[in-house]
C-alpha cells in the first residue's frame, strides 16, 4: 500500500521501473551436446574443476560425519560403561544404538548425499551448456 | 540321520536358480549383454540383485553367529557392511558407472592407458580377493550341509560350485541378475519366517521374561573386541565395501550416474532391513543357544535355533527354509563373485570372448572348492571381515584417488597398492600362524586396517608426487568423462 502512494520512499518506485526479470535458460534441446569428450575451452575445464571440487567436499564431508558418529559412538561405549545401565525390554541401551539405531541414520545420509549430488550436477549443466 | 525337508528345501533353491538361469539364456546374445546386461537393468531390480549377491554367508550366518561368539562387538559388522554401502555412494558410484568399464581393471586401463604393468597387477588383486571371498562361502556351504542334513560337508561346496558354473555358464550377467534379485527376497523371507514364528512362540512365555533378566548379565559377559579392533573392523568394513570386484560390477548395469545412485540408496535400505533379522535372531541365539558361542559351531546359530525353541514339525520346517535361504547366500554370492573373476581371467588370458568367460568360469570355481574343502572354517564374518581389510588397502585406494584426484600417476598406484596388500597380507599370515596374545602388536597385526590402508594411501600419494611428470596427457579428459553428469539416454 505504501508502493500505490507517490510519496513512496525512493527504492520502491525505481523498483517499479526496473523490466521484469528474465531468466535465462538454454533449450532443452537434446541436439546440444554437452562438452564432455574433450573440454577443449578452459572454461569448461574450469566448471568442469569446480563440479569435481564440489562432489568431493559433499562426499568427504558425508563421510566424515559417518567416521565420527560411528569411531564417537564406540570410544563411548568403551569410556562410558554407565551407558549399559538403560535398557528397554532389559536389552541395554547400546545393543538397542547399534542392533537398531544406526540404520536409519545411514539410510537419511544416503538420501541427502543423493539429492545434494544431483543439485550440484544441475547447477554444473545449467552454468555449462552454452 | 538326514533332515528330509532340509534336504528338499535345498534341492528346491537349487533348481530355482538355475530354472531363472535358463529363463535368462533366451535373452542374453553378445559379450556385452553376458558382462553387463547390456546396461539396461532398472534400479528396484538392480538394488535388489545388488542386495541380493552382497548378502553372503557372512551375513546370513556369520552375523547371528558373531553375536553369539563375540556379543555386543558382532553388531559392528552389520553396521559395516551398511555403511560401506553409504561410503560407495558418495565416492564411487556414479564416477564409476560413468567410466563406462567393465571390471576394475577396466577402469586402470582406461584411467591410465598406457600402464600394462598396473592393469595386470589389477587383475591378480581382483582374483586373489574374490578366491579369498569364495573360500568362506564354501566353509558355509558345508557346514550347512553338515549340520542340517547330515551329509558329509565336502558335498555342499561341490553343489554350490556346480550350480554356480551350469548358473553363469549358461547366462552370464543377464540371468544372473534375475537370479541375484530373486535371492534377494528369498534370503529375506527366509530370515523373516523363522524370526517370526520364533518371537511368537517366545515373547509370551513366561521363562522368557527370567530369560531376558539374565540376558543383561550375559551380554555383557561376552568378550567382545577391544577400542582398536573394533575401529579397525569399522575402516577396513567401510573402505573394504569399495572396492569389492563383485560389488562393483553391479553398477556397471546401471543406464546412468544418477540411475547408479538411486540404486546404491535403495540398497541401503534393503541391507538395513535386513540386518535386522540376523541381529535379532543372534540376540535370540544368546538366550537360547547360548552353548554355541564356547563351541566352533558359532555360525550354525541360524539353523540350529529353530529346533532349539520349537520342537517337532514346525522347528523342522522352519530349520529347512533356513537352510533354503543360506544356500540361497552362498550359491548369489558366489555367482557373483565367480562373474567378476571369470570376467577378469577372460580378459586378461582368453581376449575377452564368451568362450573364454565360460572356461575362465569352471577355472573360477574349481579352485575355491578345493581350498575350502581341504582348509577348516573360522568365524564366517569375521574370515569375510579379513578379505574386506585386504580390499580396502587394494584396490579402495586405487579407486578413490584414480577417481578423485587428478595427479595420481600409474607407478604411484602400484607402488600404494603393492604396499597395502604386503602390509595387510602380511600381517593377516602371521598373526593366524602366531598363538593369541593379548597384546596391542597382535591386536594391531590381526586387524591390520587402521594402519595399513592409510599406509596404502601414504605409499600412494608420495610415489604419484615423485612421479609427476608422469601424469597421463589425458587425465583431464578422463576426469570430466568420470564426473560431468550424463545426458538420460541410455548409451
Amino acid at each position: 500500500m505504501k508502493r500505490d502512494s507517490p510519496e513512496a520512499p525512493l527504492p520502491g518506485r525505481f523498483a517499479e521501473q526496473r523490466p521484469q526479470r528474465v531468466r535465462v535458460q538454454a533449450p532443452q534441446d537434446a541436439s546440444l551436446t554437452i562438452a564432455t569428450a574433450k573440454p577443449e575451452h578452459t572454461a569448461q575445464e574450469f566448471y568442469v574443476q569446480q563440479l569435481i571440487r564440489s562432489q568431493l567436499r559433499l562426499a568427504c564431508a558425508v563421510a566424515a560425519g559417518l567416521l565420527t558418529m560411528l569411531v564417537g559412538i564406540s570410544a563411548l561405549l568403551a569410556f562410558w560403561p554407565a551407558v549399559y545401565e538403560f535398557a528397554l525390554w532389559h536389552i541395554p541401551l547400546p545393543w538397542w544404538i547399534l542392533g537398531v539405531g544406526i540404520y536409519p541414520l545411514i539410510i537419511v545420509a544416503g538420501m541427502l548425499f543423493n539429492g545434494a549430488a544431483a543439485r550440484n550436477e544441475k547447477r554444473y549443466r545449467s552454468i555449462s551448456r552454452d | 540321520m538326514i533332515n528330509l525337508l532340509s534336504a528338499l528345501a535345498l534341492v528346491v533353491v537349487c533348481v530355482t536358480t538355475m530354472l531363472i538361469a535358463f529363463h535368462g539364456l533366451r535373452l542374453s546374445r553378445t559379450t556385452s549383454d553376458f558382462y553387463v546386461a547390456s546396461r539396461t537393468v532398472r534400479p528396484w531390480w538392480n538394488a535388489s540383485a545388488i542386495g541380493g549377491e552382497y548378502l553372503s554367508a557372512a551375513s546370513f550366518l556369520g552375523v547371528a553367529g558373531l553375536i553369539v561368539l563375540s556379543g555386543q562387538s558382532g553388531l559392528w559388522f552389520p553396521i559395516g557392511y551398511t555403511a560401506g554401502y553409504l561410503m560407495l555412494l558418495l565416492f564411487v558410484a556414479a564416477p564409476l558407472r560413468r567410466s563406462q568399464a567393465y571390471t576394475i581393471p577396466d577402469f586402470a586401463q582406461i584411467r591410465f592407458e598406457e600402464s600394462k604393468s598396473l592393469r595386470k597387477i589389477t587383475t591378480y588383486l581382483v582374483v586373489v580377493i574374490c578366491w579369498l571371498y569364495i573360500v568362506p562361502q564354501m566353509h558355509g556351504a558345508a557346514l550347512t550341509l553338515s549340520i542340517a542334513t547330515g551329509l558329509p560337508g565336502w558335498l555342499g561346496p561341490v553343489i554350490v560350485a556346480a550350480v554356480v558354473c551350469i548358473t553363469v555358464v549358461s547366462g552370464g550377467m543377464r540371468s544372473v541378475t534375475f537370479v541375484q534379485a530373486f535371492q534377494y527376497w528369498f534370503k529375506l523371507a527366509a530370515l523373516v519366517i523363522p524370526t517370526i514364528f520364533l518371537l511368537i512362540q517366545v515373547i509370551p512365555e513366561q521363562s522368557s521374561t527370567a530369560r531376558l533378566e539374565s540376558i543383561a548379565t550375559q551380554l555383557e559377559a561376552v568378550a567382545g573386541l577391544n577400542l582398536y579392533e573394533t575401529i579397525s573392523i569399522i575402516l577396513a568394513l567401510l573402505f573394504g565395501t569399495l572396492g569389492l570386484p563383485h560389488v562393483l560390477v553391479r553398477f556397471y548395469t546401471n543406464p546412468t550416474g544418477q540411475a547408479a545412485r538411486s540404486t546404491t540408496v535403495i540398497v541401503l535400505g534393503l541391507l538395513s532391513v535386513f540386518y535386522l533379522l540376523p541381529t535379532t535372531l543372534g540376540v535370540l541365539g544368546l538366550l537360547y543357544t547360548p552353548q554355541l558361542g564356547g563351541s566352533a559351531e558359532s555360525d550354525a546359530t541360524v539353523l540350529l535355533l529353530p529346533s532349539a525353541v520349537l520342537d517337532g514339525f514346525l522347528g523342522d520346517a522352519l530349520t529347512a527354509i533356513v537352510v533354503g535361504g543360506a544356500f540361497a547366500a552362498f550359491l548369489s554370492t558366489t555367482s557373483g563373485l565367480v562373474v567378476s573373476l571369470a570376467g577378469a581371467l577372460s580378459q586378461e588370458f582368453f581376449a575377452g570372448t564368451v568362450r573364454g568367460f565360460r572356461i575362465s568360469t569352471v577355472l573360477a570355481t574349481a579352485l575355491p572348492v578345493f581350498i575350502a574343502v581341504v582348509t577348516s572354517s573360522l568365524a564366517l564374518a569375521g574370515a569375510i571381515g579379513n578379505v574386506f581389510a585386504f580390499t580396502a588397502s587394494t584396490i579402495c585406494p586405487l579407486l578413490l584417488l584414480g577417481i578423485w584426484w587428478r595427479s595420481l600417476t600409474a607407478r604411484g598406484a602400484i607402488a600404494g597398492m603393492l604396499a597395502g596388500a604386503i602390509a595387510c597380507g602380511l600381517s593377516l599370515i602371521v598373526s593366524s600362524l602366531l598363538s593369541e596374545v593379548d597384546a596391542l602388536w597382535f591386536h594391531m597385526l590381526r586387524q591390520p586396517a587402521a594402519w595399513s590402508v592409510p599406509l596404502a594411501f601414504v605409499v600412494m600419494i608420495a610415489v604419484s608426487r615423485a612421479t609427476a611428470r608422469s601424469i597421463p596427457s589425458n587425465t583431464d579428459r578422463i576426469m570430466a568423462r568420470l564426473h560431468v553428469p550424463d545426458r538420460d539416454s541410455v548409451f
